[in-house]
């Protein structure tokens, strides 16, 4: 037979009388039971204590790491064609670096871009980073494999929670081809004194890509030339280097350039060597977040290359070039939450110069295109971000835009 | 009670990219001193796994040194921060950078910010610290790290443990 809960209860009740009059708990039993919860108090705030942290890598000397980033994008055009307007999971990334010891680890990152990479999708799988890195010493250190080119601004630093606006600005996308990486060996180096030095040798761009036909080489000349070290070809070698300044906190000073071999010793390519540099300034005086950043380019000996494409849409240009100027300002934060407003004004030329071919042959240079984007980031946690912005453009103006997007990195 | 140590028993060991000892950075920020005391001051929190050294001339405390890590972007950097009995900071060192980037945050100039702050200032980036283009994570977790320690040792020393 069964006795309802309320039968029990009942009883319990009538008997606590009778329990509040038993013998009192001996004195000794008494404290070791206080003693037993102030342990078991003192264990519950360590393992709350345990929760709270951020879990920590391998305290020992080697150890493997994950992290990645993402940008999931929509953009819809405000002029023009509206079935232009798309939504885009930009890019995916992950990143394994492994520490073999205390001076030598592993870098690597795996991006998918556009969600989907098959034979009817356009979306991409790249090995954007895999190289092994040494340190010589407390300043100097050693890295060989595929690695980001030390140019510009964004280009070693491309999460999205590292920079302004819901697409990468365009001087460095169609100027400096970010993300550009080179298989090479790269000597690196941090002084005490706020400098940074990274210098090397490395693959280089090939101009038997130049794809005349396309708008591509128009778009971005020299990211339509890049090997990504994928069968790279690797007759015409390069070199680069980069120097930065950070000596007084919050003020970045520096520049960058490259310059290589890119018709790889292939038949009916003559000999060019395309060359790139930077200046950059990045300054961070309290709430405000100001840089600029100036870049030009050029390919030597194009009027050879161009006469065999004369009357096809895209030649090779000679000059191509590009600035931007961006203010940001940390306007509110509460907590993990932090809202930037921004502003940048770019201008830049992706064939401003043609070599000369004769009357009549030679293109026509291409306007500067001038674009001005505003917008918010709105920081969630540091690393986790909701963007918004709004760009218009002088000359193309079918290309005005509203822009929104997320992304996280960890 | 303060349960104290030999120096040599708590000196951190050497992985990752090891700059200075504890003991070479407990003695460059309390130059003065004739011993570094371990101790194991049982008010600090459950969390705080570091080490805090009492720094001390005769028997005159003159600050504590204390080592810790905090996480980068995935890594962990160790780091030593020297406070006064004034509850100041002396000075910050990084005692091991295990990262591939950010390591600028090793630079004395970024490092100096630190200098004189108590548990009383913001001690935030973009707004007493200023930030290190492209090394905003370590920038923020060694900040975020040097706070943590001030809020603890002074609570440690009004509760008279220190």
């Amino acid at each position: 037979m069964k006795i309802p809960h309320l039968t029990l209860l009942t009883l319990f009740l009538a008997a606590l009388p009778a329990l509040a009059q038993a013998p009192p708990i001996d004195p000794e039993l008494a404290h070791r039971l206080e003693t037993l919860t102030l342990e078991l108090e003192k264990v519950k705030g360590q393992v709350t204590d345990l929760q709270r942290q951020k879990p920590a890598p391998s305290e020992g000397p080697s150890a493997t790491v994950i992290g990645g980033y993402g940008e999931v994008n929509f953009k819809a055009f405000t002029q023009g064609d509206r079935s232009r307007n798309e939504a885009d999971v930009r890019r995916f990334v992950l990143l394994v670096t492994h520490r073999f010891d205390d001076k030598t680890r592993l870098v690597t990152e795996l991006e998918v871009e556009h969600a989907v990479s098959s034979a009817g999708d356009k979306g991409e799988v790249e090995v954007e980073q895999a190289y092994l890195e040494h340190q010589l010493n407390g300043s100097w250190g050693l890295r060989g494999g595929l690695f980001l080119v030390p140019a510009g601004l964004l280009n070693e630093h491309h999460e999205p929670t590292a920079f302004y606006g819901v697409e990468r600005n365009f001087v460095e996308t169609a100027i400096i081809p970010s993300t550009w990486r080179e298989g090479g060996l790269q000597v690196y180096a941090t002084f005490e004194n706020g400098l940074t030095l990274q210098a090397g040798i490395a693959t280089g761009f090939n101009l038997g890509k130049w794809d005349a036909a396309s708008t591509e080489g128009r778009e971005a000349p020299l990211a339509s030339v890049h090997q990504e070290l994928s069968i790279a070809k690797s007759h015409d070698g390069s070199y680069f280097g980069a120097l930065n300044w950070r000596g007084m906190p919050g003020l970045l000073v520096g520049g960058s350039f490259f310059k290589g071999g890119a018709s790889q010793a292939q038949a009916g390519i003559p000999a060019m060597t395309v060359s790139l540099w930077d200046l950059h300034a990045r300054w961070t005086p309290g709430a405000w977040d100001l840089s600029a950043l100036y870049t030009a380019g050029s390919i030597s000996n194009t009027a050879a290359f161009n006469t065999t494409l004369v009357g096809q849409s895209t030649l090779v240009p000679q000059r191509f070039l590009g600035w931007y100027g961006q203010a940001a300002y940390h306007l509110w934060s509460s907590g993990s939450y932090a809202l930037t407003p921004f502003v940048r004004f770019e201008s830049f030329n992706t064939a401003a110069s043609f070599a000369s071919l004769g009357e009549g042959l030679t293109p026509a240079e291409a306007p500067n295109q001038g674009v001005w984007t505003v917008g918010a980031n709105f920081n969630l946690a540091a690393q986790v971000v909701i963007k918004a912005d709004l760009q218009r453009f002088h000359q193309e103006r079918d290309q005005n835009r509203v822009n929104l997007g997320i992304g996280w990195s960890f | 009670m303060k349960a104290l140590l030999p120096l040599f028993l708590i000196a951190a060991p050497l992985f990752g990219t090891d700059y200075l000892t504890a003991e070479e950075a407990a003695r460059s920020m309390f130059p003065q001193a004739d011993r570094f005391d371990a101790t194991t001051a049982p008010g600090l929190p459950p969390s705080f796994r570091g080490k805090v050294l009492v720094a001390r001339k005769g028997g005159l405390t003159l600050g504590h040194v204390v080592i810790d890590n905090v996480i980068g972007r995935t890594e962990r950097i160790t780091l030593a921060v020297g406070v006064g009995v004034d509850g100041a900071v002396r000075r910050v060192e990084i005692l091991s950078y295990r990262e591939s980037h950010g390591q600028e945050v090793r630079m004395p100039a970024w490092r100096r910010q630190f200098e004189g702050k108590t548990a009383a200032a913001p001690l935030k980036v973009g707004r007493d610290i200023a930030p290190i283009s492209g090394a905003t994570l370590s920038c923020n977790s060694v900040t975020e790290g040097v706070h943590r320690i001030l809020g603890m040792l002074l609570e440690a020393r009004r509760a008279g443990l220190l």
